[in-house]
């Protein structure tokens, strides 16, 4: 009965959501408050619907009920516990419910904060909302439902991708659908300001936190994911520039864009097309992301079903961005700007040029991505560009914008004058020039490590410069030291949260820099006793065993690690054979170090257990990126800490 | 309106830069898909390709030692004798299908530095030698060898 | 905050004064406003902007037409490897007493769900409606159990010749990757198609139909 129930809760919250999104819109055109009122409560039924359909799918999960479609495809009696839990989000109409059920808690969160606030907005943005709701439960309805009924019900199910048995892939999805979902709640503000009319500020102010919580979860997905590539896959990388990481990282260029544009407008009333313009990219890429992975129209690695809903979500973002654009177009003559720019020293246009970076990095990303296509669409020769091709064109990209996250945010407004500039940067550009110069010494030859060293210590200069000013300001006004630097932090908390934001990617960039210039690998093979030498590790390949684990069969290599014959750690990298895989699975291990990490995968062996070939690498400060990873938190929680300048 | 000239000179500058480096990234790294038969009517040494076909029978020959990898691709019409350096991927093997990326040489064979053996993540693959039986037989032979395995981390 | 006119609804929006929206008449000129004056060359141009999304939807819906993963087989084209299956029904069925007729050769396994599953049926309506018009099906279970195969073959009441590969070699001379994988043999005994995935009623049909009308 599971998929017949599971099923009709679908369909009846996809006819809620489909009412509700009407009725909103019924409601704000004629002004009939009960409508609004009824399409409240209907997204409280679809909320409801949605929870009720996860949790009838994990009951379907844990009692292995194979007579769900799903549920046979994605577990198996081996598969453990908590993952036959992850299992939901294990394949595409599981991660359906999720992004659907996420985004009906960001609908729930926009009616309770707003429903008696902005009443010239809210009901439009409800209908937008319900709508994009009513789109994915439609999915969920027609081209993938996760509530199929299997018939005969098969003995024992497929089982999980065993990629997937890891922690970073139960959280990877949940940060990054909840990044992807969150940009809904600005966009649909967007949307409202052009149906009302009311393109001013207002919807800007009001989605401003949002956006920093789309993004925050945006990003810490997108690093979760790399995380997850570093220590599941084995290639020792964590970015491979695949079409499915470049469509979770194309929204988060173009919402990154939004993010500092907002600003401008807030501050000089300009660029108001150009915002519109950034927040209806980023949500169409979002769901340009979903088409491209599970369209089948690209290949990579991750890429899992064909069929149907490659279409359904093509004629989505079609709708999206004809509709969208439609009204940015009706509405042109509102978009017009009150304001100017003064001069390019100013920090309108830094903030504008560190715009006009991450759309660039944007289209280079997406150019690149559907290169394949548009080659065989236009020349019919089937080519493609691989990592070579997006590292060269987007590193100087990224150096530039490095740059600009020194200028922006300490460059005076309107137009910087000689004292202002020399005041805020003559000190960091020094100091950057000298690092770059000592690192020069100490023997690092590559110019763009020395380039990017520089800038990193220029950026973090002009933040600790301004932060020392200011606390500077304060204590002469008698506070203490501490509480002072609290006060600051807390009082000024989006200038400073963005200013943390801002040193987690300074972070990032030092482990990217250090990982892509200073690590070395190699591949050997070793008979058991023997040893060999890398970096600053003495690696002795002790043996072989092979165990039964509950879903597969794993065979563990055991290798001593030493230095100066001192025992560092022993490492059991190891190769999962999975019945339903075709290839095993590589279980990597690592010695993890905030320098460096020492990263063993275990290759080929000889069945006697009397050799085996192993990929060693010493990965330089990649442990930085993680460590970013945690300062970007921190930020972001500062930043959307509610503003108290204005309280 | 000078002012306003300045903005789209320099947006014009980086518009260029942009266009400028798309072109150079797309010419540097594109590579080709091309198949033996394909490769063997036209071949342009150091131009890089992916090169897709059936691992010939008895072609495959792997030396653990030197990670010298050795065998010639087909596609049923002409073959392309290709070298590696490195282990094999765990699916490649004599029969299936592989997928290579490199560049052909003067010296008529193709240096890969890219092996990927050709497998669908859609549906369950029975295993050739692999299957249970072969790993009981292997759990037997590795017993005993060293302690279960541990986390060491 | 701007200030709001209280009570107006958005269908008033174009009467009401809304303070940082300034009406065609009192609008600012500035450098992202290039002609104020010309109001035809702005209603002109401003769908721009949607238009030139269309080339890149159907860039992207031509993305459909191309199968990026599709693994073209070196065997299309060729003679089918002749082979000899002990029917779990008893009796063999080998290659060679198929010729003069389309075979729709198709490797499974009980294990494979749910693709094997999906296309049972879809081959067993197959089989009858094609049986009388020279067409034979014939299913090759690998890399199972026979207990678990007949289970399989009894739950989907298969009728069309059925055996196992208990050696693997057929699916070695087919170059199988894994289950389900269908081939489509002509009339001659060349393989015409190679479909991997779950075999739909519209591929059935489609090439079984285009085999038997090039005659023989």
């Amino acid at each position: 009965m599971i998929p017949e129930i599971g099923y009709a809760m679908t369909a009846v919250a996809l006819g809620l959501a489909l009412y509700g999104s009407g009725a909103a819109a019924i409601g704000a055109r004629w002004h009939r408050p009960a409508l609004i009122q009824s399409s409240q409560h209907a997204a409280l039924g679809v909320f409801v619907l949605i929870l009720a359909a996860m949790i009838l799918l994990v009951y379907a999960f844990l009692t292995f009920d194979f007579s769900v479609r799903y549920v046979a495809m994605n577990t198996n009696r081996g598969t453990p516990f908590y993952y036959r839990i992850t299992a939901l989000w294990g394949a595409l109409e599981g991660s359906i419910i999720l992004w659907s059920w996420m985004l009906s808690i960001y609908t729930l969160l926009v009616i309770l904060r707003y429903r008696s606030r902005h009443p010239e907005f809210y009901p439009w943005v409800l209908s937008v909302m319900l709508g994009v709701l009513a789109f994915f439960l439609l999915v969920m309805t027609v081209p993938a439902p996760p509530f199929q009924r299997l018939t005969p019900i098969p003995p024992d199910g497929r089982g999980l991708n065993p990629l997937l048995e890891d922690t970073g892939m139960i959280t990877h999805p949940v940060a990054l659908y909840l990044g992807f979902t969150g940009f809904t709640v600005p966009f649909a503000f967007a949307m409202a300001a052009l149906i009302t009319g009311r393109t001013g500020d207002e919807w800007i102010t009001v989605t401003r936190r949002w956006t920093i919580v789309a993004w925050y979860f945006l990003s810490l997905g997108l690093l979760i994911g790399g995380w997850w590539s570093y220590h599941v896959l084995g290639w020792g990388g964590y970015w491979a520039w695949d079409p499915v990481e470049n469509a979770a990282f194309m929204p988060w260029l173009t919402g990154t864009a939004f993010l500092h544009s907002v600003m401008i407008q807030e501050r000089r009333r300009i660029l108001k097309l150009w915002n519109l313009t950034l927040i209806i990219l980023t949500f169409g890429l979002t769901l340009f992301g979903t088409f491209l992975t599970r369209s089948g129209i690209l290949s990579s690695v991750h890429s899992f079903t064909q069929g149907t809903i490659g279409a359904f979500f093509l004629g989505f973002i079609a709708l999206i961005l004809l509709g969208a654009f439609g009204l940015v177009a009706a509405r042109g003559d509102r978009l017009k700007a009150q304001g100017e720019l003064d001069s390019i020293l100013s920090r309108e246009s830094a903030f504008l040029l560190n715009n006009l970076m991450l759309v660039a990095a944007a289209f280079t990303v997406f150019f690149g991505t559907i290169f394949p296509l548009l080659s065989e669409a236009v020349r019919g020769v089937k080519v493609s560009v691989g990592a070579p091709f997006f590292n060269l064109v987007n590193i100087p990209i990224f150096l530039a914008l490095i740059f600009l996250m020194g200028v922006g945010p300490l460059i005076a407004w309107r137009r910087a004058s000689r004292e202002n500039l020399r005041r805020n940067f003559l000190w960091p550009v020094g100091l950057g020039i000298v690092a770059a110069g000592a690192f020069r010494m100490l023997g690092v030859a590559h110019t763009l490590a020395l380039l990017c060293f520089g800038l990193v210590v220029f950026v973090t200069a002009t933040i600790v410069l301004d932060f020392y000013r200011a606390t500077r300001a304060r204590l002469r006004s008698g506070e203490r030291l501490l509480p002072a630097m609290g006060g600051l932090l807390v009082r000024q908390n989006r200038r400073y949260g963005g200013f943390v934001v801002h040193l987690g990617i300074l972070v990032i960039a030092l482990g990217v820099l250090g990982s892509n210039a200073w690590s070395i690998q190699t591949e050997t093979t070793l008979r058991r006793g023997e040893a060999f030498q890398i970096g600053r590790y003495h690696v002795r390949f002790d043996g072989l065993a092979a165990s039964e684990e509950s879903n597969h069969f794993k065979v563990t290599g055991t290798f001593t690690v030493a230095n100066d014959g001192r025992v560092l750690a022993v490492m059991q990298p190891a190769k999962k054979f999975y019945p339903q895989e075709q290839t095993p699975i590589a279980y990597v291990d690592y010695l993890m170090g905030l320098r460096e990490d020492l990263y063993l995968v275990l290759g080929d062996f000889a069945r006697d257990g009397s050799q085996a070939t192993i990929k060693v690498q010493v990965n330089r400060l990649v442990t930085l990126i993680w460590l970013g990873g945690l300062v970007l938190t921190l930020g972001a929680g500062l930043a959307i800490l509610p503003d108290r300048r204005k309280a | 309106m000078t002012h306003r000239r300045k903005f789209l000179l320099g947006g014009g500058v980086i518009l260029a830069a942009l266009v400028y480096m798309i072109y150079a990234g797309v010419s540097q790294s594109v590579v080709y898909f091309v198949t033996p038969s394909e490769l063997r009517a036209q071949p342009v040494a150091g131009k890089a390709y992916r090169l897709g076909g059936m691992v010939e029978p008895g072609s495959l020959k792997w030396e653990p030692r030197s990670l010298d990898l050795a065998f010639t691709l087909s596609d049923g019409k002409a073959s392309v004798r290709v070298r590696h350096k490195g282990t094999p991927p765990d699916l490649f093997a004599e029969g299936r299908g592989a997928v290579v990326e490199g560049t052909w040489t003067p010296d008529g064979y193709f240096k890969a530095s890219l092996i990927m053996a050709k497998h669908s993540e859609e549906y369950k693959a029975p295993h050739g030698d692999e299957s249970q039986a072969g790993y009981k037989e292997l759990l037997k032979t590795l017993k005993g060898q060293s302690e279960a395995p541990k986390l060491s981390y | 905050m701007p200030a709001r006119p209280a009570g107006e609804g958005p269908a008033d929006v174009d009467s009401d004064a809304f303070e940082r929206a300034p009406t065609p008449s009192a609008r600012v000129p500035g450098p992202r406003n290039p002609k104020p004056s010309s109001e035809g060359s702005w209603r002109w141009t401003k769908w721009a902007i949607p238009l030139s999304v269309v080339p890149l939807l159907v860039l992207l819906a031509y993305g459909f037409r191309t199968d990026p993963r599709a693994i073209p087989s070196p065997l299309v084209g060729k003679p089918a490897a002749p082979f000899s299956i002990a029917l779990f029904d008893g009796g063999r069925l080998s290659l060679d007493d198929l010729k003069g007729k389309v075979v729709v050769l198709n490797f499974w396994a009980s294990w494979c769900v749910p693709a094997c599953y999906d296309e049972a049926p879809v081959l067993e309506r197959g089989w009858r409606t094609y049986k009388d018009r020279d067409v034979v099906v014939v299913g090759v279970d690998i890399q199972d159990t026979e207990e678990a195969a007949r289970k399989f073959i009894r739950q989907f009441a298969l009728s069309f010749p059925n055996g196992p590969d208990p050696t693997g070699k057929i699916s070695v001379d087919y170059g199988v990757y894994g289950v389900p994988e269908t081939f489509f043999i002509d009339r001659a005994g060349r393989i015409r198609k190679k479909h991997v995935g779950a075999v739909t009623e519209a591929v059935f049909t489609g090439e079984v139909e285009r085999l038997l009308k090039e005659g023989s």
